[in-house]
């Protein structure tokens, strides 16, 4: 020990490569008995003499300890699992608890997002997706569909692509959320996927909430030369025509002027038609001052890039150069104006921290695609421009993306294509870890998230019981008499009082009185404190009283040492190691009666996430078998946390009995 | 032992009146005038048949109906005396629940009384039947672990139990389902009964069975752990007791040193904690009737805490409040049974 002393640092580096070493092989009694040699003192000691070595308890219990392998692990587990939770949201920048993304919900884990066929990445003719996968064609005429294909619970798989389609040479393919719409050569218009909500094909009867589709797509062609583009929104596609006419058809509730297109009474030729959030906007032909979209006073401003605070009006901003296409992403539409310039038009959220265009001057824009919240512009200097949100990386243009011929933008994905027709650059968002949930939020983040929630209120509602249980014990132990009695009937009240019950009604009261979310949160942190002390409290005070009898106590008294000291330093320390224990494995109890309370509904509500509430979607046999990873990654953590805590405190009982011990 | 039990009833009265009281004041800081919302009713209803003046009229049945319900008074003490039945409303008489008035549920348009008869029904069905099925299998295993201890199955078993007590009941729940409704569809998930069935007697009982096999095998899967780890534990502690070695050097057959002998001797602390669980699994039933969707009482707290329906609210926690004393006291009086030391030291 000595030694050790004189030398401190080197004697932590020692420790910390022992420690280092244990936790990556385990515990073993090599080890443990490594630990104990490099204190070379104690061994020489022992080498000299064959004399039995005397340890303090406490070494006696660490050394017990260490040679129990699971408790080991589980010590480790623990620690990493705390340190994961409470380091790994510094690494979230963008992370945020009510995050929701209804284009995303429940996808499954994985990284397919991005995964572009190969034959299709030497011969890209178009690529375009819109929530979850992604729909290429290349010169060929073939369609590949990749990314996460299966749609929710509908069974539907839109991988599966019609023969008929296979068959065909197809010239233009577009995605929506849920359906792709293909048009071959011959001008036959083709659709699969969710056709539920008159995404594509024949409506059976009347529906007010669809517009159907037209019947000359339905059963006839149309001229396949003559077609501009092919887009598909939401639940909605449009086909322009060189000319100016459209057909356009889909869900209503969709797109709040989607009757406005379908019911046009004037002669209107359209040069561009675009998807955005609710609206679908159109440029009138030969150029347009304002943006067309059957309603007054929408999409008046404008402003040259994303963080412009005061944005002009349109009209005034334009001057005389004209409105050439419009591509919309969710509440932004960037506008591809005469000059070759761009501005942006829509909602800019004053408080979120939009990623700028920063496309220098004199630079013309060739091309604009939009995803749900980002642009990725192609400028005629070959390189490739980003802008608008970006927490989920849409945003971060790739290196190899210089000297791009085309680009395709779509959801969160990106594709910069040479002239060769090859793929040479993808960024955006390939998957997720562990899926997302019903609302679209990354499952990952939340259970990261979740996890430091859950331990905060596991470890404070310990604290304040451990610090009650020990107080009373104490008292109670200590004085004896009149106010034992007093004070274990408050104890064995209090233990009457079960739980959930007890709380559920606490909530309701909290429920109607509109607190404050983290005011909510500490009183369920002390409604668990104060409910679970009774047990530590009987048990410390046992000790006590046991302790206050023993020889040593007595010894300590007759040599005159002072009540304190033989309080804090005889009969602390024997009671220390029971109170331990119970810290433990209360722990434990009481993130699991965190989680239960959370799990009806009734502790930690959404949209702030704990291991408990992450499990509340999935009481539905519906969610459970259809979405796997929403329940089993939280579960997961949840289980193997408490497991482990149990786990230490079951072996530091163990450890720290002589009794067991001895019987090993 | 009849002094015994009377003391320890009277205790539990006043832990029941303090702990009721406790949540009348709870129950008291809901923002809720029911006198107040049955006036207003009443003027909705009545509002073509009043001669004179609406507001006064308004104003007298809404003194009407506090005087019905006690609440014209700001004295909590009082108001809690007469919600008890302790005391007399102002016209008299005496209408609480010790008279048997429970309140009226807002929600499911009935007395108290009358709508928590079947779901009480169907929770106590539940949980005496898990704790049947529970002690049938941790009884035989914990005394095999103890007996062969340090033995494979027991170390295995040690694991098991480890694992068991830590799992939150409800991803037990839920694991089950997926188990055993995703995966092999063998069982529903949720519900009582097939839905527009018109079954009648054994027919009936068959198919709420089979509706409730799932619940069941998941609330006696979680109460293994605990109790499995509580056997063996008594038991190793009674076969270390002198009198094994006694009756083991007398010559006697194993069996019967450990049923006989060992085994009785562990049973004391085993029967006293089977029946505090017995009630202490009550509460537990909570999250299973709620991920089952099960008409029993803790789905209906549930209920009637998200529809604000406080009166029912109040009686099923006190339901609750009033189960875990009465588990308490049998573990008192069970305890004073088989140790006669308890006894002489209270």
């Amino acid at each position: 020990m000595s030694k050790n002393n004189k030398n401190p640092s080197k004697g932590f580096l020692a420790t910390l490569k022992r420690w280092g070493k244990r936790m990556f092989f385990g515990g073993s009694n090599a080890l443990a008995d490594e630990l104990e040699l490099s204190q070379e003192e104690a061994a020489e000691r022992a080498r000299q003499a064959d004399i039995e070595e005397v340890v303090s308890p406490t070494r006696q219990i660490v050394r017990n300890f260490l040679h129990r392998k699971g408790a080991v692990v589980a010590c480790c587990v623990v620690i990493a699992m705390f340190l994961f939770v409470f380091i790994a949201p510094m690494f979230m920048p963008y992370y945020s608890d009510s995050y929701t993304e209804p284009t995303q919900k429940s996808v499954a884990p994985g990284f397919r997002m991005m995964n572009v066929p190969d034959e299709l990445k030497k011969d890209v003719k178009m690529i375009d997706s819109y929530g979850t996968f992604s729909v290429g064609l290349s010169n060929a005429g073939k369609v590949y569909v990749w990314g996460e294909t299966r749609l929710g619970t509908t069974g539907i798989d839109i991988a599966d692509i019609p023969d008929e389609v296979k068959k065909a040479n197809i010239k233009y393919v577009s995605a929506g959320i849920d359906h792709i719409i293909a048009i071959s050569d011959e001008g036959k218009v083709y659709g699969w996927g969710n056709s539920y909500l008159g995404q594509f094909g024949a409506v059976e009867g009347e529906n007010v909430a669809i517009t159907p589709m037209p019947e000359e797509l339905l059963n006839g062609t149309i001229n396949v030369d003559n077609i501009k583009e092919l887009e598909c929104g939401y639940q909605a596609t449009v086909i322009l025509m060189n000319d100016g006419s459209y057909y356009i058809w889909g869900n209503n509730n969709a797109y709040q002027n989607l009757t406005n297109f379908a019911n046009i009474s004037y002669d209107s030729k359209f040069e561009d038609i675009s998807f955005a959030l609710n609206n679908i906007v159109g440029v009138r032909k030969g150029g347009d001052k304002t943006l067309f979209t059957g309603m007054k006073g929408l999409y008046n401003k404008a402003r040259t890039d994303m963080d412009d605070a005061v944005a002009d009006d349109l009209k005034k901003f334009l001057g005389d150069r004209k409105i050439m296409k419009a591509t919309a992403a969710n509440t932004m539409i960037c506008l591809t104006l005469s000059d070759g310039s761009v501005c942006f038009v829509g909602d800019v959220s004053p408080t979120y921290n939009y990623k700028n265009l920063d496309m220098p001057s004199g630079v013309k824009a060739v091309d604009v695609q939009s995803g749900t919240y980002h642009f990725t512009v192609l400028g005629s200097d070959g390189n490739v421009y980003s802008c608008g949100k970006e927490e989920l990386g849409q945003c971060k243009v790739a290196d190899g993306a210089t000297g791009a011929t085309r680009i395709f933008s779509g959801a969160f994905q990106n594709y910069a294509i040479d002239e060769n027709n090859d793929i040479m650059a993808k960024w955006g968002l390939s998957g997720y870890l562990f899926g997302t949930d019903t609302t679209g939020a990354p499952i990952f983040e939340r259970v990261v998230n979740a996890g430091k929630m859950t331990m905060t209120v596991g470890a404070v509602a310990v604290i304040i019981s451990t610090i009650i249980g020990i107080i009373i014990g104490c008292l109670s132990g200590y004085f004896g008499g009149k106010v034992d009695i007093l004070l274990m009937r408050i104890a064995e009240i209090v233990s009457a009082i079960p739980f959930l019950p007890f709380a559920m009604l606490l909530s309701a009261v909290m429920g109607r009185m509109d607190l404050p979310e983290l005011t909510r949160i500490m009183i369920i942190m002390c409604i668990l404190g104060v409910l679970s002390w009774p047990g530590l409290a009987r048990i410390v005070r046992g000790q006590v009283l046991v302790a206050r009898e023993q020889e040593y106590v007595t010894a300590a008294k007759a040599m005159g040492v002072k009540e304190s000291t033989i309080a804090f330093k005889h009969i602390l320390p024997n009671v220390i190691s029971v109170i331990l224990v119970t810290l433990t494995l209360d722990f434990a109890g009481c993130m699991l009666t965190e989680s239960s309370l959370s799990y009806l509904g009734f502790g930690v509500q959404y949209p702030r996430p704990t291991w408990g509430n992450m499990l509340t979607g999935a009481n539905n046999e519906l969610i459970i078998s259809n979405f796997w990873w929403q329940w089993l990654f939280p579960a997961i953590f949840l289980a193997v946390t408490t497991v482990c805590i149990n786990i230490i405190g079951d072996t530091l009982r163990d450890v720290m009995d002589p009794k067991s011990t001895s019987e090993r | 032992m009849g002094k015994y039990i009377v003391k320890r009833l009277a205790y539990m009265l006043i832990v029941l009146i303090l702990l009721s009281f406790l949540m009348f004041m709870i129950y008291q800081l809901m923002p809720n005038n029911r006198a107040y919302t049955d006036a207003k009713a009443w003027l909705q209803a009545n509002k073509n048949n009043i001669k004179g003046d609406i507001d006064e009229a308004f104003d007298k049945k809404y003194k009407e109906y506090q005087i019905v319900y006690g609440t014209d008074t700001d004295n909590k003490l009082v108001r809690y005396g007469r919600w008890m039945g302790f005391m007399p409303l102002s016209n008299g008489q005496y209408n609480g629940i010790l008279q048997g008035n429970f309140g009226y549920s807002y929600e499911l348009k009935g007395n108290v009384v009358d709508v928590v008869a079947e779901p009480m029904k169907n929770t106590i069905f539940i949980n005496i039947f898990a704790t049947i099925a529970a002690l049938a299998i941790t009884i035989p295993l914990g005394i095999l672990c103890a007996v062969k201890r340090g033995g494979k199955l027991d170390s295995a078993v040690n694991v098991i139990t480890i694992i068991g007590y830590s799992l939150p009941t409800f991803l037990v729940a839920i694991l089950f389902v997926w188990i055993f409704c995703s995966n092999l569809e063998w069982l529903p998930p949720s519900g009582m009964s097939t839905p527009g069935n018109e079954f009648t007697g054994f027919r009936a009982f068959l198919d709420k069975m089979y509706y409730l096999i799932l619940p069941l095998m998941a609330m006696t899967f979680c109460s293994l752990g605990g109790m499995t780890r509580y056997v063996r534990a008594s038991m190793i502690e009674s076969l270390s007791m002198d009198c094994i070695k006694t009756a083991r050097a007398k010559g006697l057959r194993e069996k019967v040193v450990i049923f006989s002998h060992a085994w009785r001797n562990a049973l004391i602390p085993v029967v006293t904690l089977v029946v505090g669980w017995f009630l202490g699994i009550f509460s537990g039933s909570i999250v299973f009737e709620s991920t089952f969707g099960l008409n029993g009482m803790g789905n209906l707290m549930i209920q009637a805490v998200r529809t604000a329906d406080f009166d029912l609210v109040m009686f099923v926690a006190l339901f609750y409040v009033i189960l875990s004393l009465a588990g308490n006291l049998i573990i008192d009086i069970v305890y004073g049974l088989v140790d006669p030391r308890v006894r002489v030291n209270k």
